[in-house]
């Protein structure tokens, strides 16, 4: 081989590591692409809920109120009976299996919301409004176009009697979509309708406040004492190892761990943050350890002999110099650990918090759900409606990664660039 | 080694012998330095004269592997003893570091720091004035009173080692230790920290450790030749560069060998 043709080689042979190269980012970004564009295909359609328009005309005499301003009364009339008499007779049946057809199509909340609405506007009494009320998760399927409805009666959730009142509706102009504020508010429910991560979200910012407040002083802790004053021998050695191979156990053995001590021994409430948190933090505690070190590493000695030459005690050196220098490194690894406890599910299945939780929770002691947890739940749920909530609440957990990630990069470089 | 009577030693070291580990780095240095006066430490890399500078004010205690035996006094206490408060120490001694290593803080922050923990300044008019004393007999003043809120670390190099000077005497030691303080700098920096430890010397004792034999022989009044750990000659650098009474310090000064 000459010289020229050595060369050609080498030449063609970074063109095509080059070509390895871009092959493999495009599949990566492919399969971020298919997952992105799954999720969103499915969720973004619980953003949304299909209402039906039906005149209502608030009867004292049927509610059975004589006293407007009794509140015991209001409170307690008979919503029920109002909404039901008045909505079967928006669609002509003939029998009692047509009339429970007809009821069927809204959600088994509408008692409460015409209650609701009816307390915010005691004026309306006698009179006839148009009502909004949620439609049920069948109905709001087939709005939203995700039943087919060439397949045959005996396959469908909806029978040829319901289709009809859905054309008859829609062409009445009595179907309405708005925007599905109770995704946002609500707690879980047996009704997708009904069903929002509000719960899910409240009891993951707990998880998390409950995690940072315990693992973040303590693997600072922890991290300072190593690298800055313990001895270096065998057992620190050890410990260095230990930590390392800490931060490699499986989720799950947490949450053995969680359930075994701190619900059997210590008996702390059941499926609760503060459980959750505290088995969240076990397992995040190694994962801001190991960044905080290598931050406090990698503060020059340089600026420890400048602090200990005028005069600074080591404490003083630790605390006035190395551990602000290694505090964005710090931060972010922090923010990162949280952000994968914050996406962890195994260990709380195990501490209970994969219960069906309908409330949301006030503090870190009420039981509540996770936001990982409720995509496992909702995904094992068979009704439609929970296919595109587990997708919503999968794009409110990426959402929040994100947003957390980001900080973590924002963190770094805001605080590093300061000085140079 | 002759001792002038009007001379009064302000650190003395006897028998001061130093491991790192099994190496042996320094063996049985005795030596004398004198209050007002700069004395170099000059030597081949390696030959210990960092090592033994940074016995002067108990640096090596960081390093966990290093063992120091013998005495080092100053002002006639071994400050090697147990009772020594380190931080006392080295309040009294202060050092300038080869590499300039300003705080990332501000220029004013670099100067205070060393007076707030040792609680010199009773209030911000005090803080004041030290940081404006201390950058002035640093002879860095000029060049930075008008930022003094700017990060030290945008200073160039020169004046880095300048603020790192203004910081070791703004809690008004007795030693000032330099451990080659140009190494890192231009000739033009060099010439001007020279000069500030010229005029430094009337207020303090100064130890100078530097590679450049013109620098030793400019800036200090006496030196000591340092080779494989031991203390070969020591005494005034007018001897020391013109009439050595060692045939292996004639050889280093003369550039025959290090």
């Amino acid at each position: 081989m000459n010289k020229e043709q050595r060369r050609k080689k080498r030449y063609q042979a970074e063109k095509r590591f080059q070509a390895y190269g871009i092959v493999a980012i495009s599949l990566a970004l492919f399969f971020v692409g298919l997952l992105v564009f799954k999720v969103f295909s499915d969720g973004t359609s619980a953003f949304s809920r299909t209402m039906i328009k039906v005149p209502i005309t608030f009867d004292a005499d049927k509610l059975g109120i004589t006293n407007i301003n009794d509140k015991d009364e209001v409170e307690n009339a008979d919503y029920f009976t109002l909404v039901y008499e008045q909505f079967i007779k928006s669609y002509p049946y003939s029998n009692d299996k047509e009339e429970k057809q007809i009821i069927k199509l809204l959600s088994p909340d509408y008692e409460f919301e015409a209650k609701n609405y009816f307390l915010k506007n005691k004026d309306k009494l006698g009179k006839t409004v148009s009502l909004l009320l949620t439609a049920s998760d069948d109905f709001d399927q087939l709005h939203k176009g995700n039943f087919p409805r060439n397949i045959p009666e005996e396959r469908r959730r909806l029978s040829n009697y319901q289709l009809g009142i859905y054309d008859q509706f829609l062409k009445e102009g009595k179907i309405e979509k708005i925007f599905n504020n109770y995704l946002f508010s609500k707690g879980d429910s047996r009704d997708p309708e009904l069903a929002g991560f509000g719960g899910a979200i409240l009891g993951s910012f707990f998880s998390i406040l409950v995690c940072l407040l315990i693992s973040f002083p303590i693997a600072l802790a922890a991290a300072v004492y190593l690298e800055e004053f313990a001895p270096k021998n065998k057992l620190t050695d050890l410990i260095e190892i230990n930590i390392n191979n800490l931060a490699a156990v499986p989720s799950i053995v947490f949450g053995l761990l969680g359930l075994g001590v701190l619900l059997n021994v210590f008996e702390l409430p059941r499926s609760t943050a503060l459980v959750g948190g505290i088995t969240l933090a076990l397992m995040t505690l190694p994962r801001i350890i190991i960044p905080a070190r290598a931050s406090l590493k990698a503060v020059p000695p340089s600026i420890r002999e400048g602090a200990l030459a005028v005069g600074a005690s080591r404490v003083q050196t630790v605390f006035h110099h190395v551990v602000p220098l290694a505090m964005p490194g710090t931060l972010s690894g922090t923010i990162i650990g949280l952000a994968q406890a914050l996406g962890e599910t195994a260990p709380l299945l195990l501490i209970g918090m994969v219960a069906f939780v309908v409330e949301i929770p006030g503090s870190p002691l009420d039981p509540s759900a996770s936001l990982p947890v409720q995509v496992y739940l909702w995904s094992e749920s068979a009704e439609r409606g929970f296919v595109e909530k587990t997708s919503a609440t999968i794009m409110m957990l990426l959402g929040f990664l994100i947003v957390m990630n980001s900080l973590a990069v924002y963190a770094r470089q805001k605080f590093e660039r300061k000085w140079n | 080694m002759e001792l002038k009577s009007n001379k009064e030693p302000k650190v003395i070291s006897k028998n001061v012998n130093v491991f790192y580990g099994h190496k042996q780095a320094l063996f049985d240095v005795n030596l004398e330095i004198f209050k007002n006066e700069v004395t170099a430490l000059i030597g081949p890399s390696g030959c210990g004269k960092s090592t033994f500078l940074r016995c002067i004010n108990r640096m090596n205690d960081v390093i966990e592997i290093c063992k120091i035996d013998g005495e080092v006094e100053i002002d006639g206490f071994n400050i090697y003893n147990k009772d020594v408060d380190v931080v006392r120490l080295r309040e009294k001694v202060g050092m300038v570091f080869q590499k300039p290593n300003p705080f990332p803080k501000s220029i004013y922050d670099n100067i205070a720091y060393g007076p707030s923990i040792h609680g010199i300044a009773k209030n911000k008019v005090e803080m004041d004035e030290i940081v404006e004393t201390s950058l002035k007999r640093a002879a860095l003043w000029n060049e930075v009173k008008d930022r003094l809120d700017e990060p030290g670390t945008g200073l160039s190099g020169g004046q880095q080692q300048r603020l790192c000077i203004a910081r070791a005497i703004s809690i008004n030691p007795e030693i000032i230790l330099m451990d080659e303080p140009c190494s890192a700098l231009d000739p033009i920096a060099t010439a001007k920290i020279e000069e500030l430890i010229d005029s430094l010397k009337t207020s303090f004792t100064i130890v100078i450790v530097t590679h450049s034999m013109s620098q030793a022989a400019r800036v200090s009044q006496r030196t000591g030749f340092f080779h494989l750990g031991k203390l070969i000659e020591m005494g005034d650098t007018e001897k020391i560069f013109k009439n050595p009474n060692n045939t292996m310090t004639q050889d280093y000064i003369t550039g025959r060998f290090g």
